[in-house]
């Protein structure tokens, strides 16, 4: 060239370019593409509000699916953890056990395993409902002192009872003791469940001290399947499985009763529910592709100019910035509206602790959809030629 | 036509002297509605998508809360699913709006040219909101046949073990296209707005 204009080099230009678009404020790179891409947001307010509110609401739907989901789960850990009294084994019935919320407790579906191997600690624990009660569970376990019947608030106050009442159920009367438990049920001796009519229930089997071998041995002895797995079920016509619960030493990362509880959760995700809100998901992720897509539309002039002055590579940074500017704010008001649908819509399944864990669930994949969600319309932009961009009509 | 005193040349211009402006202000939508039909099969997709799960959640309630009981309360479980999937099908009638916006921002000129003209800005809400509102009718309508069918044949079939209430089915599909409709016309109106009441020079310039 024999222009007599001064050279201007590349970083000359950059940074011309860059004053001239972040006005010359203070600050590093990244709060400059901060101030970027609020500007760009700003300048289409009612496409960046739609884009979080669709996003948001995705969000939200699987909130309350998580939130529903973990709160199931925490609830059967405790539930499990009740059922076992720390023994090893644990013989359920042909129908397996099911966590049931309104009672608070697991229900047996079948019969307990009727004869335990000599020498073994047995515990039979029956499931059933108060007599002309569907509403109310009643459950025979070991841990009551023969004469008492405990009960739980909700339980008390479905029966219109106080604690130190007495109760006739099954033939017997028993002394009504108020416990601070969740879940609408009233525990009371095994003997007394019985001849009030609850058949089902399972059995905890511990083995005579100084058995080796413990489990091939109780297989052995009562014909069932022993199996460490709780996502294994027991044979619907068959009579019954046992469960090794490791207790005492843990085999693996997480102990039976996560394992047990973890089945209860990942019911509710695969349920409906589930699938629901994940199309819901991927809806959400359409609408933030289509809002950058429409962005790199309305702007590629302004894209145009960036790439013939060499800053096609920046073109991402700042399209990655805006991308999780939306996340963010929908992620923080799908968190909200989320917790704020369990707690009107679905109160029973609200829980503080449960909401936050399944809003931490849903952090870990939203930075994955929002970096995708940038890198399409990007990709689509680098795919033409800079003068292309430049020019007046696609 | 015995009163016409204007020898308008057009027929199109002739028969706008016969009809009221909201008609022209809708006949005039309808057209650019057609004529930019390509962009709108995408949004209109999003929202039959949310139909069809919320059709086919209401239709096979007995299923879902048969499900649901495994978890306890089936009748909470019932209201969350239903709950869910209105949000999903409003998220997908909120792609209805977006598509709104860049449709309003491609068409900057021509509402300017609008605006010049004279033409009122209600009229111009009126024609820039059949573009949503029909999009997320047919989508609506069309996912929720989708999932009407789709409800039937599983229950005819067996493959989901739960009857199929006509009046059930013909109450989902109601609300699903109504709330596709409302959700979207809402979302859509306040960008189509804020375009028509821009200073025709503005939009003119854009």
């Amino acid at each position: 060239m024999t222009s007599t204009a001064p050279a201007v080099t590349t970083p000359q230009l950059r940074q011309a370019l860059s004053g001239e678009v972040m006005l010359d404020r203070p600050g590093g790179t990244m709060p400059r593409l901060l101030r970027f891409a609020a500007a760009t947001l700003r300048r289409r307010p009612d496409r960046a509000v739609l884009a979080v509110a669709g996003v948001g609401l995705a969000v939200c739907a699987v909130v309350v699916v998580r939130t529903i989901a973990v709160g199931y789960q925490d609830a059967g850990v405790q539930a499990v953890h009740t059922a076992l009294h720390g023994a090893p084994y644990w013989a359920v019935p042909a129908g397996g056990v099911h966590y049931d919320p309104h009672a608070g407790t697991l229900v047996a579906d079948g019969v307990p395993l009727q004869q335990a191997p000599a020498g073994w600690r047995a515990i039979t624990t029956l499931t059933g409902t108060m007599p002309g009660r569907d509403d109310v569970a009643l459950i025979g376990t070991q841990s009551v002192p023969d004469g008492v019947a405990q009960a739980t608030p909700a339980a008390l106050s479905a029966l219109r009872l106080h604690g130190g009442d007495e109760l006739t159920v099954g033939g017997a009367t028993l002394s009504v003791r108020a416990i601070e438990m969740p879940g609408t049920r009233i525990m009371v001796p095994v003997d007394v469940a019985r001849a009030a009519g609850a058949v089902s229930g399972w059995t905890t089997l511990t083995p005579p001290a100084g058995t080796s071998d413990a489990g091939s041995a109780l297989a052995a002895d009562t014909g069932l399947r022993v199996v460490g797995d709780p996502s294994i079920r027991p044979d619907p016509g068959g009579t019954g499985l046992i469960y090794a619960t490791d207790a005492g030493g843990r085999s693996g990362f997480l102990s039976f009763e996560s394992k047990f509880a973890a089945l209860l959760g990942g019911a509710v995700t695969s349920s409906v529910l589930g699938l629901v809100a994940e199309v819901g998901l991927v809806l959400g992720f359409v609408i933030a592709v289509t809002t950058f897509i429409a962005s790199v539309h309305e702007r590629r002039r302004e894209f145009g100019i960036m790439a013939s002055v060499g800053l096609s590579d920046e073109v991402l940074y700042f399209f990655l910035v805006e991308s999780i500017m939306v996340f963010v704010a929908a992620f923080l008001f799908g968190v909200l509206a989320g917790g704020a649908v369990v707690a009107l819509v679905l109160p029973s399944f609200f829980s503080f602790g449960s909401w936050l864990a399944a809003s931490a669930l849903v952090a870990t994949y939203l930075p994955a959809l929002a970096v995708v969600a940038a890198l399409i319309p990007v990709h689509r932009l680098l795919q033409q030629r800079p003068v292309d961009l430049l020019a007046e009509h696609s | 036509m015995t009163e016409l005193s204007l020898a308008a040349p057009d027929p199109v211009v002739r028969a706008a002297a016969h009809v009221s402006p909201p008609a022209l202000a809708l006949s005039y939508g309808l057209r650019a509605t057609r004529r930019r039909w390509r962009g709108l099969i995408a949004p209109a997709l999003t929202v039959a998508t949310g139909a069809a799960l919320l059709v086919l959640v209401a239709a096979l309630m007995p299923a879902v809360r048969a499900q649901g009981k495994a978890f306890g309360d089936a009748a909470a479980i019932g209201r969350a699913a239903v709950t869910v999937s209105v949000l999903v099908l409003v998220v997908g009638a909120l792609e209805v709006a977006i598509t709104a916006t860049r449709s309003v921002s491609s068409r900057s000129r021509e509402l300017g040219v609008l605006g010049s003209f004279g033409v009122a800005p209600r009229s111009v809400v009126l024609a820039l909101m059949v573009e949503p509102v029909v999009t997320s009718v047919i989508g609506g309508a069309l996912g929720s046949v989708v999932g009407g069918v789709t409800a039937v044949m599983a229950s005819v079939t067996g493959w989901v073990d739960a009857s199929v209430a006509g009046p059930t089915l013909l109450e989902a599909v109601l609300t699903a296209t109504a709330v596709s409709a409302l959700a979207a016309t809402t979302a859509s109106a306040l960008p189509s707005r804020r375009a028509a009441h821009r200073p025709p020079l503005q939009s003119l310039t854009r």
